[in-house]
This record gives structure tokens, C-alpha cells and sequence, in this order.
């Protein structure tokens, strides 16, 4: 149960309440170019949400096993090298490398195997994968994961991290998706003529993100709701009796 | 093409790119190498620097200890001593969800847990002019030295009155209340443990 | 290969404002919003940019008569990628700080499109000079991009500069929403609309005398 509200805070977190393009800036350029109409910027939030998620899936694991500082698989390596016992080589120097290239391979890969077997999918939202792999949203989402993997204490799963990616995908796309219903408005609207395009467009988005901004502290009330009997139980006094300390007055 | 001039092609193709990655791959492990101590001491320090303050005694010796909360996940704890070596605080690092994004914050107890004696806020992204006066030691996390750590602590809007009460932050109540249910897990779940560690250390 | 195209020259001053990477050609949008609420954390940025940006700019240039042209995109990849690193760890180790407060934005300089489009556009056809030139002039048009913006930030949200306190609460009270991501928006929005305004202006000037 703990394991599910976890999640749930990490999806609602990674939608509505830090959305990757309104609050972290991530993703702006496809924001401001690919949002000028409602059906192409729907297509390019699914084709983010889509490559988002395998390469979170692929980063994880090189992360997991690999990058992160106490990894399994250079802590092997180091110990067939004949290295002291506990000390490992710390690979965490190369992990952006890896991750541009693992989400460069994931594109062409997904591009690719989209095009072979799932042609209609292709043809909605295929134009667009080319563009994802400058597409910071994505290197952000590996970078998160990579910062919770970084803390041997708080180490994330699998499962957080896809949902992580699948949270900031949606947002993405809902964030879009509602950029380009305003912008389809903005068409028959008398815009100032300096703001026309890019100017007003970011405007809109100052707008949205104060909308969005409404959402802080929904992760707070969730887990207070969820948690509730939990953090009752907490406000009892400690039993400092139990461990028959003298207790100073 | 034969088997053999085409991976001749490949690597007529390749050859700079691969001599580059090993010139990068040398350059990044020389960064490694010359400049890992100095982040590890660096993110030390974070903790390191504000311990002082959070004791209020310069002359201390830290130790960090690996305790088992009653969570059951591993955690490190800070022992301070003083320069004689008897035990004078305890420092816990705990986080949890604030108002806006994750609060991560350091505070202290005296050795038997009854009384805290300083919190100071690590990192937090409350909102400005509001919710981040909970960094201020004047408007908020000076409070904290000398309650109690017996009772929970609650937050109230006007002037605290019993000794287990923290006055809110104006206009923050729920970044305040964040803090405070962080400290009153963090001393709940740490607690016992570190008490008991502390005691077989001195029964052994 | 003999350069063709604008000489150095040329190319550091059309980097500052005539084709200012961020007001006339709209790239690395991310970080001229994510990091220009403070000063401070704005010319950080900038500097590890331009120096990210002089880097692949120099590397380029110097490989540009080896390079195959369909593998070109990896190798600038390649050589962003680990400029970016050597300064990400360079700000943890020097300044952690700013490290800290800037956060995952410095490794996302590998995905700034400023980069790759000089890489793509000068560096890889012409020389090295040019190509230095190139990386001073768009580093400094980015930084004097960002600074704009920090400085209408920093003022009206937190009422400093580079974290000096220039008016106390009293006197000013703080926009918050500015530090906050809405601020960055509109302030980018609206000093975009002047900059568009004032480049109507001179054109208008410029077809009257004519």
C-alpha cells in the first residue's frame, strides 16, 4: 500500500504539480513550435510520453547496475582486476554520455520499429520522433532518476522511475495539448504586432503556469490523506519508559 | 564486399570517432580523478558546516553512525561528542513532502532525546516571500533550540504557549506543519534505535 | 578548405545582438527560463555554456576536415557530452553552490540547440579562429540574453542584485510570482515583444531614409 501511494504522489508530482514544461522549463521548444494546433501537438506529447518511458526504462538499468556509485557490475569488475576489497571504480563521470547516447538509440530504434510494425501509429505521431532526441524533457526525466538512485538510502525501483516518465509524459502532453487549444483561439485574436508569435505564445504559457501553480501542495494533502491513520499513530508520545532510561525532569 | 573489406570500411568510417571517445574517456577519467575528493568533502560539508551551529558548541567531534530506523531502512546519524569524548548531541537528517517539493532538513537532540537543540533547513523549494522564511532563523527555525522532543510538536498560528508548540510561519502554516511532522517522524522513527545503539556500544 | 563566409570578425559581433541566439533565434529556451531568478545562478550559466560552446566550437574546427558527414551529429554529440560533464563536475567541485541551485539544468546544456547548430553551422566549416570568435560571440550574446532577463527577475522578485539587497521589504514589496516559474515566462514574453518592437522601429527608420 506504501508502495502505491509512493507512486501516486510520483505521478501527480510529475503532471500537474512540478510539470516538466510549466514549472521545470523542459521540453520549451517543441512547447512553443509544435503547439499550433491541437491534433500535432497531441501526436508529439504521445511520441515524447512513448520515448520517455523506454528511455527511463534503459537508463534505470544502466544506472542501477552500472553508473550509480555503489553499482554491482564495476564493483565485480574491480574485484576480477584484483582491486582492494571495497573499493569500486565510480562510473558516475560518464553518465550523461550515456544517457544522450540511450536516448539517441532509443529514437532511432522506436522510430524504426514503428514504422515496420505498427504503421497507422507511424503515420500520427512518426514525424516527430526525429525531433525528441534534442528534446531536454527526456534527459531530464533520466537525470531525475538518476539523482534518486544516487542515495543509497532512498534508492528508487524500476517502478518509480517508469511511473515517473509516464507522470511527465502525460503532463507534457497535457500542457501542449492546452497550449495549442489556446493558440488555435490566438489565431483570430488582434495580438499586438512585436508579440505575434513566439512573444504572446510565452505569455499564454506565464498564464498556464500560474494556473498550474494551483496544484502546489496537492502532493502535500495526498499524503496526508492517504497517510492519515499512519501519522496519528506517529503523534503519540514516544514510550521512552520502554528502554528504562532516567528520564530528567 | 567480402567479410573483411567491409569491417575495413567500418573502421576506415569509425576510426575517428573511437579515437576521440578514448581521448574523451582519458579526459573525464583525469576529471575523475583529480576532482572526486574534493565533491565528496564538498557535499560532506553541507552537513559538516552546520553542525556547529545546530549543537551551538564549536570544540565536537562527529561520528556518523549506520542506524536502522523503526521503518526498517538503514539511515546515517551523526553522533557529536564533545572534545572529551562524551556524548553531547545527536544530529538526524530527515525529508519528507512540503508545501511545494521536498523539504530536507538536520535536527538535533540532546543524548536522551528529550529536548532538540537546533534545526536548520538543507535544501527546500517553498514558495519566496512566504513559505521560505522556514530557512530564517529569525522568523522560524530559531524556535526549535530547547523544546521538548517528548511531545509531538504542533504548530500553532498565534504565540506558542505550551513547550511542545511552534508558531507558523505567516502565510505558511502547511510548509510549516511540513517541518514539523518531518521532525516528529524522524525523532519517532530514530528514537529507540539510536538509543539502544548507543547502549550496546557502551554495555560492549 | 578555404573559409568562406563571415570572418571572425563578423561572426563575434552578429553572435551578440544582430543574431542573438536567444532573442532572434529562439534556442536554448530552457535554461533562459529555468535559471535566470537570481543573477548569480544566470552568469554561471552562461559561463559554462560559452565555455561548453568554445570547446565544441574549437574541437570542431580542428576535425572538420576528417569528419564523415553522416557521423558527424555523434561525434558533436560526443564532444557536447563531455565538455558538459568536465563543467558539471568542475561547479561541484568549486562551487557547490551554484552546482546545487542549478541543479540538472547543467547537464541539460547537452541538449541546448545553441551548441549543435554552431557546431553545425560554423565550426564545422570553418577555421579555428573564426570558429573561437564564433563561441565568444554567441556565448556573449546568450550571457547578455540571460543577464536581461535575471536582472528583471532578481530586481522586481527578490529586490537585489547578485544577491546585494538593493531596497529592503519596506520600500519594495516582492513580486514573489517573479522568482517563480510564471515570472519567467512573462518577463521572457514581454522582453521579447521589445526587442521585436525595437527591431520594427529601426526597420521603419531605416525604409524612411531610404
Amino acid at each position: 500500500m506504501e508502495t502505491f501511494n509512493t507512486l501516486l504522489i510520483i505521478f501527480v508530482s510529475a503532471a500537474l504539480i512540478n510539470n516538466f514544461v510549466l514549472h521545470y522549463f523542459v521540453g520549451i521548444c517543441p512547447f512553443l513550435g509544435v503547439s499550433r494546433r491541437i491534433d500535432t501537438a497531441f501526436g508529439m506529447g504521445l511520441a515524447v510520453t512513448f520515448v520517455m518511458s523506454i528511455a527511463s526504462f534503459l537508463s534505470w538499468f544502466f544506472t542501477y547496475y552500472i553508473l550509480r556509485p555503489e553499482a554491482p557490475v564495476p564493483a565485480l569488475v574491480a574485484g576480477w582486476l584484483g582491486m582492494q576489497e571495497g573499493r569500486t571504480i565510480d562510473l558516475s563521470v560518464l553518465s550523461y554520455i550515456v544517457y544522450i547516447f540511450v536516448i539517441a538509440s532509443s529514437v532511432q530504434f522506436v522510430e524504426m520499429y514503428v514504422r515496420k510494425f505498427f504503421p497507422p501509429l507511424y503515420k500520427s505521431f512518426g514525424v516527430f520522433l526525429p525531433l525528441i532526441t534534442t528534446n531536454c524533457a527526456i534527459l531530464f526525466a533520466c537525470l531525475e532518476i538518476l539523482k534518486h538512485l544516487q542515495d543509497p538510502t532512498k534508492l528508487w525501483g524500476l517502478h518509480h522511475a517508469l511511473v515517473l516518465a509516464i507522470g511527465g509524459g502525460l503532463g507534457f502532453t497535457l500542457a501542449i495539448s492546452l497550449m495549442a487549444g489556446i493558440r488555435e483561439e490566438l489565431d483570430i485574436c488582434d495580438v499586438p504586432r512585436p508579440l505575434r508569435g513566439a512573444g504572446v505564445a510565452l505569455i499564454v504559457a506565464g498564464i498556464l503556469a500560474m494556473a498550474f501553480m494551483g496544484f502546489t501542495g496537492v502532493s502535500k494533502g495526498l499524503e496526508d490523506a492517504l497517510s492519515g491513520p499512519r501519522a496519528s499513530a506517529v503523534a503519540q508520545p514516544a514510550d521512552i519508559d520502554l528502554l528504562d532510561i532516567p528520564q530528567p525532569e | 564486399m567480402t567479410e573483411e573489406a567491409k569491417s575495413g570500411s567500418y573502421l576506415g568510417q569509425a576510426w575517428l570517432v573511437i579515437i576521440l571517445a578514448i581521448l574523451y574517456g582519458a579526459a573525464l577519467a583525469a576529471v575523475q580523478i583529480g576532482w572526486s575528493d574534493r565533491i565528496e568533502t564538498n557535499k560532506r560539508n553541507k552537513i559538516y558546516d552546520r553542525i556547529p551551529n545546530l549543537v551551538g558548541s564549536e570544540a565536537i567531534v562527529v561520528e556518523e553512525r549506520l542506524v536502522t530506523g523503526k521503518d526498517g531502512r538503514e539511515k546515517t546519524v551523526y553522533r557529536v561528542a564533545d572534545t572529551e569524548g562524551s556524548l553531547i548531541a545527536w544530529v538526524l537528517r530527515a525529508e519528507g513532502q512540503g508545501f511545494a517539493d521536498n523539504i530536507e532538513l538536520l535536527v538535533s537532540v540532546d543524548p536522551l532525546f528529550t529536548t532538540i537543540k537546533g534545526m536548520s533547513v538543507i535544501s527546500q523549494k517553498e514558495t519566496p516571500g512566504l513559505g521560505d522564511h522556514i530557512t530564517s532563523p529569525e522568523r522560524f527555525t530559531g524556535q526549535f533550540a530547547g523544546i521538548t522532543a517528548l511531545k509531538p510538536l504542533t504548530v500553532v498560528k498565534e504565540t506558542a504557549s505550551a513547550p511542545h508548540e511552534i508558531q507558523a510561519v505567516t502565510g505558511a502554516t502547511i510548509s510549516s506543519e511540513s517541518v514539523t511532522t518531518i521532525i516528529n517522524r524522524a525523532i519517532d522513527n530514530f528514537k529507540q534505535p539510536v538509543l539502544q545503539s548507543e547502549r550496546e556500544r557502551e554495555t560492549t | 578548405m578555404a573559409d568562406s563566409g563571415p570572418t571572425a570578425g563578423e561572426r563575434f559581433i552578429n553572435g551578440i545582438l544582430p543574431e542573438n541566439p536567444v532573442y532572434r533565434q529562439l534556442l536554448g529556451m530552457c535554461p533562459v527560463l529555468a535559471v535566470t531568478n537570481g543573477l548569480m545562478p544566470a552568469m554561471t550559466m552562461a559561463g559554462a555554456t560559452t565555455f561548453v560552446l568554445v570547446c565544441a566550437n574549437v574541437i570542431t574546427s580542428l576535425i572538420r576536415n576528417l569528419l564523415k558527414p553522416h557521423l558527424r551529429i555523434l561525434v558533436f554529440t560526443l564532444t557536447i557530452a563531455t565538455f558538459v560533464t568536465v563543467a558539471d563536475r568542475f561547479l561541484a567541485a568549486f562551487m557547490p553552490e551554484m552546482s546545487d541551485a542549478l541543479g540538472p539544468y547543467v547537464p541539460l546544456i547537452i541538449v541546448n540547440c545553441i551548441i549543435i547548430s554552431r557546431c553545425e553551422i560554423c565550426s564545422s566549416k570553418q577555421g579555428l579562429g573564426t570558429s573561437i570568435a564564433d563561441g565568444f560571440g554567441m556565448g556573449l550574446g546568450f550571457t547578455v540574453a540571460l543577464l536581461s532577463i535575471a536582472v528583471v527577475r532578481e530586481v522586481l522578485g527578490s529586490g537585489s542584485v547578485f544577491g546585494y539587497e538593493l531596497m529592503s521589504e519596506g520600500m519594495w514589496p516582492r513580486w514573489g510570482v517573479m522568482v517563480l516559474p510564471p515570472g519567467a515566462f512573462l518577463t521572457f514574453g514581454l522582453l521579447l515583444g521589445a526587442a521585436e518592437w525595437f527591431g520594427m522601429k529601426r526597420r521603419e527608420r531605416a525604409l524612411g531614409e531610404a
